[in-house]
């Protein structure tokens, strides 16, 4: 099957008081990652249950890998894996157990199932605790289980709800890697939910921004950022220098400003590409510049702008230069 | 057959892993022996009681009944264990794997009903030390009738815990049938003595007919042919079954 592994239709979920997700529709290609970003409640890891055939749509319809996910949930569930957002494992039994468990119900078996249980636990460090009970696992080292767990079978689409919350930065790591891995040798499709703007850069083909149960938008990082529009550079000049009174001009830049005497903000529409042609600028100018820095716009002012609020939790926040006014 | 020997895998680990269930499950028959059934014993030393118990005395009578009581008892706690694993999400993990549901959910039963069969085990050995009138040739017969009466029970308590999210609610359910069932099950009195309209409900009890086979093949005393026993029982446990499979079936994570 080529084209679309997932495919949602007009899908809503009404709960008893709230629309948890209200109307939504997207189509995922096979061997993409795409990712539904989006604030606390706006419906994602509801859409995510959906389409692993734990809740019946209140009206629309869903396919994954080609199968209606109400009509044909068995089907479905052959095709797919899930980490949960929330805790799925059980605890009264030792974390070995708990691999093993899940592959049989996945129709693993006998040695491969043995040795792929410890590849996995070695992938997530958990080697050593194959035989303690999980009720003695720290936090961190549940979610690493979890998310070995969902790899011991090879499913075609894989579903992430916020899969590196908990996780220590190396592991982190190692599960985006692990991601961009199954990708490209496996073609697996992968969806994902977060609200870490940069994971979902940096994994994702194509991301969803989600908010009070709707998509306000859709496309890869790039495109969603072109949204809000250009991105801006910044020059710090020598503090006796001023031959330009002004502003620097081309057919480059948007717009330009002095924000002080010797620093001069410049908006442009893609700053790799400009900053040569400014350069050149500069030098024949010859102006000598101290510092340069440049700013592209994120996810954050991208969900701002979309949604008048902010989304924000991120790994790591931008560390602006002092001298640089937020715009 | 990977989903119903894999969870039948899991009900047996989880419940060797915790040993307080398992004191728990011993310790409430044993209790109810001691206090209720010495008790009741000495009441009837009388010559005409034993016409009442089939020629047995009260406490080889009772034997059947409490063996058939703690694989009840712990037969619910399947349910329990339906409610727990929604708390902690395991349930999400059964419900989203590829096997087949109705293996996994038939899995299950089995599983805890060979863990109240076992149970019944050494509250049946526990008998034989304290009444010593035992066949011991019918001791595995006797076992298999617990096994379809847990298979009945476990598979009760699976419908509705599927339905319930509480296991305060659980529990005052089951606390409301469990007195019913056994007392109008044979198990403490022939249901001979019972009024008539009463003795209807104990025809359609399951606990009647493991108690009336479990009491033929230990002390040769029953009020219906083996055959009658065998054949009703696996029935309301294939109904019973049946139900848990399709609750199970169209199970979502909702409620
Ligand atoms: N079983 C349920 N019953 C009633 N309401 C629910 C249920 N599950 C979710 N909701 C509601 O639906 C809305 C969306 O919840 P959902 O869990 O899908 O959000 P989310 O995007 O995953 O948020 P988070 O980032 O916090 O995980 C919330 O308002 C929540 O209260
Ligand atoms: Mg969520």
């Amino acid at each position: 099957m080529v084209g679309e592994s997932i495919m949602v239709e007009k899908i809503v979920k009404r709960f008893r008081d709230v629309t948890a997700v209200d109307g939504v529709s997207f189509s995922v290609r096979e061997g993409e990652v795409y990712g539904l970003l989006g604030p606390n409640g706006a419906g994602k890891t509801t859409t995510i249950h959906i389409l692993t055939t734990l809740l019946r749509p209140t009206s629309g319809t869903a396919y994954v890998a080609g199968y209606d996910v109400v009509k044909e949930s068995d089907k479905v569930r052959k095709e797919i894996g899930i980490v949960f957002q929330d805790p799925s494992l059980d605890d009264q039994l030792t974390a070995y157990d708990n691999m093993y468990i899940h592959g049989k119900l996945y129709g693993l078996k006998g040695d491969v199932l043995r040795s792929k249980i410890l590849e996995m636990l070695d992938f997530v460090d958990l080697k050593d605790f194959k035989y303690k009970q999980v009720k003695y696992f720290s936090g961190g080292m549940r979610r690493r289980l979890e998310i070995a767990r969902s790899l011991l079978h090879e499913p075609h689409v894989l579903f992430l709800d916020e899969p590196t919350i908990g996780l220590d930065p190396q592991t982190r790591l190692k599960l985006w890697e692990y991601v961009r891995r199954i990708k490209k040798e496996r073609n697996i499709t992968v969806f994902l939910t977060t609200h870490y703007m940069d994971e979902a850069e940096e994994l994702c083909d194509r991301i969803s921004i989600m908010d009070k149960g709707k998509i306000v938008a859709e496309g890869s990082a790039d495109e969603l950022k072109s949204l809000v529009g250009s991105e801006v550079i910044y020059l710090k000049f020598k503090n006796e220098f001023n031959k330009v009174s002004g502003c620097l001009e081309a057919d480059f830049i948007i717009k330009c400003n002095r924000v002080k005497d010797n620093l001069m903000e410049i908006v442009v529409k893609d700053a790799t590409t400009a900053l040569p042609q400014l350069f050149e600028i500069i030098n024949r100018l010859n102006i000598e510049v101290t510092e340069v820095s440049y700013k592209r716009p994120t996810l954050n002012e991208v969900f701002i702008s979309l949604t008048g609020r902010e989304l924000r939790d991120s790994l790591e926040y931008e560390t602006l230069p002092q001298f640089i006014r937020r715009w | 057959m990977d989903g119903f020997v894999t969870m039948i895998y899991r009900q047996i680990k989880r419940f060797i892993n915790s040993r307080s269930r398992f004191v728990m499950s011993i310790v409430n028959p044993i209790i109810w022996i001691i206090f209720f059934g010495l008790g009741w014993s000495n009441v009837f030393r009388f010559p005409e009681a034993k016409v009442i118990f089939g020629g047995l005395d009260y406490l080889t009578y009772l034997a059947s009944g409490m063996v058939a009581m703690s694989i009840i008892m712990s037969s619910f706690m399947s349910g329990m264990s339906v409610i727990w694993d929604k708390r902690f999400g395991f349930l999400k993990e059964t419900l989203v794997a590829p096997a087949s549901r109705a293996e996994v959910i038939l899995g299950r039963a089995f599983g805890d009903s060979i863990i109240s069969v076992f149970q019944g085990l050494i509250i049946l050995i526990f008998m034989y030390f304290i009444t010593s009138k035992i066949n011991l040739l019918g001791v595995l017969p006797a076992l298999t009738y617990g096994l379809i009466l847990a298979m009945c029970f476990t598979s009760f308590g699976l419908v509705i815990a599927l339905k319930l999210s509480s296991m305060e609610g659980f529990q005052m359910i089951i606390n409301l049938m469990t007195m019913p069932l056994l007392f109008l099950g044979g198990i403490f009195y022939p249901i001979d003595s019972l009024p008539e309209w009463i003795k209807v409900i104990a025809y359609i009890n399951p606990v009647t007919y493991a108690v009336d086979g479990m009491r033929y093949s230990l002390t040769r005393v029953s009020k219906f042919e083996p055959i009658v026993d065998v054949f009703i029982l696996s029935s309301l446990a294939a109904i019973m079954s049946v139900l848990a499979v399709r609750s199970y079936n169209s199970t979502t994570i909702e409620d």
